[in-house]
């Protein structure tokens, strides 16, 4: 018996610190992540903490600089057309990490292969984004050679394009457009392994993955010797932690484990309290805009009373959007009053941004307790009711600002608004887009994050193909305007298009087809060592590549 | 006993199959999509359930898929990873919880049995008092609470350990979860065996070998312990099972790459991906049913008074 436990003891030890070692993070740089990466697929992810990571390890065509202007990367320099339809990179001399060059024909492979593969970003190449020629058939299955890319030589890579798209290069930043390394891809034996381990992923950027494993909640980087640009990488090795709860990261940042946290409105209060963690304390904005979307589908649950648009309007102009985002919020953000967020898209020309004036359309969004009561009676009249309950849902597992937000909504518009009542049902995050998705909610609180740096992010979610998933609202005026910035006769004169997408904003608010809320922030707590870091509203959010820890 | 042995695993691989056709049901009843749909038009949607053969009967999706599973594949993830393999993505995370729950099932059992061995020859004396509070706040406290505590005094307040689970220092970084997991199972063996000592300790045999001249630690080992440990195997067991299959709170809570972490993305991602919570389901039912079954053969073997014949035979 005692040989046995002796026995059973030993193998447990022997198991249990199989591959022990220590590990010394003095001095290094450790940075918080909200949540898990997904994929380093960089043709299948979908969302920011994989794009982040990957744009951590391999570099696009461009990249961003501080201030968020397209400059070179892989690509050395670029040649435009006349008509603007058709972009030739020229790319410089960059390795992949198992020491093959990069060619113009990873590219090809790459975006070929998004086309064919991916799903909610198959967008992204068609025709109401990059407008690449094909990409939309390719997506529904054409031949994908028939793509508008080709790599006449290994250092170029030429995009013929459907319409000029002003915004072209900045969107050459953006994961999905990266490349990825045919040979490397097509070696590896298993569907769906590419990017799983450090083994089966390559990078051509600034670092290289020296330990990650999908879901693992911390993934370890080193600097990439081969990197074309590497006398700007300072740092030698750095980590990610993932931590969900902001309450757990803000203790790692006071002892020292992470450099860089996010935290939550709610814990401002406290970080002021402290004089030396407000030194640390940076509020940065997200470029991401929260608001309520409206099922104006006549036949969805509750009657369809929502394809009245005076019951839309009086519900957003009973909203105080500044009290949501000051005391609800907190975190910095904005209340915003168009459909475009604050601090985002600047005018190439003029440097201001699209969404400065916030009073364009106060006539539609506002806070103005009689004109909702106004419009709500007008509502009653035309519907012949004199009370509306209607679902609010929201998804309450990305932490606990949106249940605030969801609870002031409610008792807002319900004091506001007699006889007006929103009954507030939470629900994870696969729950709740199946509802958007099959049309059974009333009201939701959405949530949009840039994926490039023009209002036409946004705007393409509120056309008729792009509303069919959430609002369903249909405006011939406004996807004509839509068609003709995008590929129609507007595409190619940029100040043209910027002012007819004030004339699309206006038909959007006036028909209260979302209420906007609030412009996101992100209250970040950065080690007083740590600099060099870059952030931008729109794409990859954080950069990495200038980093540095004292 | 053959026969019955026999029996019992034919039992245990029926319970199996009911379990995974109950679980293939359910996971498609539950709310969401097995990926994320957001911004995907229905047509798209359509075709991306085509595509992983959701649009086929419910019956014939099934069947494929017990005939993958016969083939040694638990499939791809339907949203999780990029749809990679799941198996080698399961090991791993199985391997990191096993270890963890390795040195708790260590922690518990030893621990446990120290307590309710003192207790119990103490009895009625402030130590056996003491112990039984302990054990019934062990009991009382959940585990992940336990978790949180000991991060904040012996990580934040006296860095004695990582913060987080740090993979390439797995001894030190594992001694928090442990010691977390096993609060349950040192209540549960600590009174368990405080128990049995108990009644072992007054039964005729043991008050025979006491007036035989037996006693002191000589007394313990030979008669006390060897028959009151014996049922003490029946509660650790089960324990044992819960412990290796991770713990979804204190997983997340300290950032381990487990079985428990797994399942929770599986289930609250942007999509539920059926193939790893089904996978991961087939595998703690397995695993539950394997060592319940392990059990009962080894239960006769070890307590030679009870014969698996009879238990056949009623």
């Amino acid at each position: 018996m005692k040989k046995i436990l002796t026995l059973l003891m030993i193998c447990a030890l022997a198991l249990v610190t199989g591959c022990g070692g220590g590990s010394d993070s003095a001095g290094k740089l450790s940075v918080m992540l909200g949540s898990n990466v997904v994929s380093l697929d960089s043709a299948k992810c979908t969302d920011s903490a994989s794009f982040e990571v990957i744009a951590d390890c391999i570099d696009g065509l461009m990249q961003l600089d501080a201030d968020g202007k397209p400059i070179p990367a892989i690509a050395e320099s670029f040649d435009v057309s006349a008509d603007g339809k058709t972009y030739t990179f020229h790319l410089r001399d960059a390795k992949w990490s198992n020491g093959e060059p990069v060619t113009a024909n990873d590219f090809v492979f790459a975006w070929r292969r998004h086309c064919q593969t991916a799903d909610k970003y198959a967008y992204i190449m068609g025709n109401t984004v990059a407008c690449v020629k094909n990409a939309d058939a390719v997506t529904k299955g054409a031949d994908p050679t028939t793509l508008g890319v080709s790599a006449p030589d290994p250092k170029t890579f030429v995009v013929e394009l459907d319409a000029p798209v002003s915004f072209f290069p900045s969107l050459m930043s953006f994961p999905t457009f990266y490349p990825i390394n045919e040979k490397f891809y097509k070696s590896l034996d298993e569907e769906g392994s590419y990017g799983t381990t450090p083994e089966t992923f390559l990078s051509n950027g600034a670092f290289v993955l020296s330990d990650y494993l999908p879901g693992a909640a911390n993934i370890q980087l080193k600097k990439n010797p081969d990197y074309w640009n590497a006398a700007q990488v300072k740092l030698e090795n750095w980590q990610y932690q993932v931590v969900t709860s902001s309450d757990n990261a803000l203790t790692a940042f006071k002892n020292g484990t992470l450099n860089v946290v996010g935290i939550s409105g709610s814990q401002i209060e406290s970080v002021k309290k402290d004089t030396d963690l407000m030194k640390n304390l940076h509020s940065i904005p997200s470029g991401s805009l929260s608001y309520i979307s409206f099922n104006q589908d006549a036949k969805n649950n509750h009657g369809g009373a929502l394809a009245n648009v005076n019951l839309r309007l009086a519900i957003s102009n009973a909203i105080d959007r500044e009290s949501l985002a000051n005391n609800f919020v907190a975190n910095g953000s904005k209340a915003t009053y168009t459909a475009i967020p604050i601090h985002f898209a600047p005018n190439a020309k003029t440097g201001k941004f699209f969404a400065e004036n916030q009073q364009q359309f106060a006539e539609y969004v506002g806070f103005n307790v009689d004109k909702a009561r106004d419009w709500l009676n007008a509502a009653k009249a035309e519907l012949g009711k004199d009370t509306f309950e209607l679902e609010l849902i929201y998804a309450n597992d990305s932490g606990n600002t949106v249940v605030k937000v969801a609870q002031a909504i409610k008792s807002q518009v319900e004091e506001n608004l007699p006889g007006v009542t929103l009954k507030l049902q939470p629900m994870p995050k696969a729950e709740y887009l199946d509802k958007l998705t099959t049309n059974s909610f009333d009201v939701a609180i959405s949530s949009w994050v840039p994926d490039y740096d023009d209002p036409m992010t946004f705007f393409t979610l509120w056309t008729t193909a792009g509303s069919e998933i959430c609002e369903h609202w249909s405006n011939p005026d406004y996807d004509k305007i839509i068609d003709d910035c995008t590929t129609g006769a507007l595409a190619a004169d940029y100040d043209a298009r910027w002012l007819a997408m004030y004339d699309a904003e206006k038909i959007l608010l006036e028909n209260a087809v979302i209420a906007p809320l609030y412009t996101g922030s992100n209250a970040t707590l950065i080690g007083t060592n740590v600099s060099g870091l870059e952030f931008h509203v729109a794409g990859v959010n954080r950069v990495f590549k200038s980093a540095q820890v004292q | 006993m053959r026969k019955y042995v026999a029996k019992r695993i034919l039992m245990s691989l029926l319970t199996l199959l009911l379990i995974t056709f109950v679980l293939f049901v359910l996971i498609r009843i539950v709310p969401g999509n097995p990926f994320p749909v957001e911004r995907m038009s229905a047509e798209m949607i359509l075709q991306k359930r085509a595509e992983l053969g959701l649009d086929k009967p419910i019956l014939e999706q099934f069947a494929n898929y017990m005939t993958m599973l016969l083939h040694g594949s638990f499939g791809n993830g339907t949203s999780l990873y990029n749809g990679a393999p799941i198996k080698p993505i399961m090991l791993k995370c199985l391997e990191t919880s096993f270890r963890i729950g390795v040195l708790s099932i260590l922690f518990g059992t030893l621990v446990g049995l120290a307590i309710g061995i003192t207790a119990a020859l103490n009895r009625g004396k402030f130590l056996d008092g003491f112990c039984t509070v302990v054990s019934i706040l062990g009991v009382c406290i959940p585990s992940y609470v336990f978790m949180i505590f000991l991060q904040y005094f012996f990580s934040y307040k006296i860095p004695l350990f990582p913060y987080f689970f740090d993979p390439s220092n797995f001894l030190q970084s594992s001694i928090m979860p442990s010691l977390s997991l096993s609060l349950f199972s040192i209540s549960a063996v600590a009174r368990f065996s405080r128990n049995e000592m108990i009644e072992v300790m007054n039964s005729d045999y043991v008050k025979l070998a006491e007036a035989k001249g037996l006693y002191g630690f000589e007394l313990l080992r030979r008669h006390v312990l060897r028959n009151a440990l014996i049922p003490v195997v029946t509660v650790i067991a089960p324990l044992v099972v819960d412990l290796l299959t991770g713990a979804m709170v204190i997983e997340k809570i300290y950032g381990i790459n487990g079985v428990g972490s797994l399942m929770v993305s599986a289930i609250a991602g942007d999509g539920v991906d059926y193939n790893y919570v089904l996978a991961l389901g087939i595998v703690f039912s397995a695993l539950y049913i394997g060592v319940m079954l392990v059990l009962d053969i080894l239960y006769g073997i070890i307590d030679p008074r009870i014969s698996l014949t009879a238990k056949e035979a009623a």
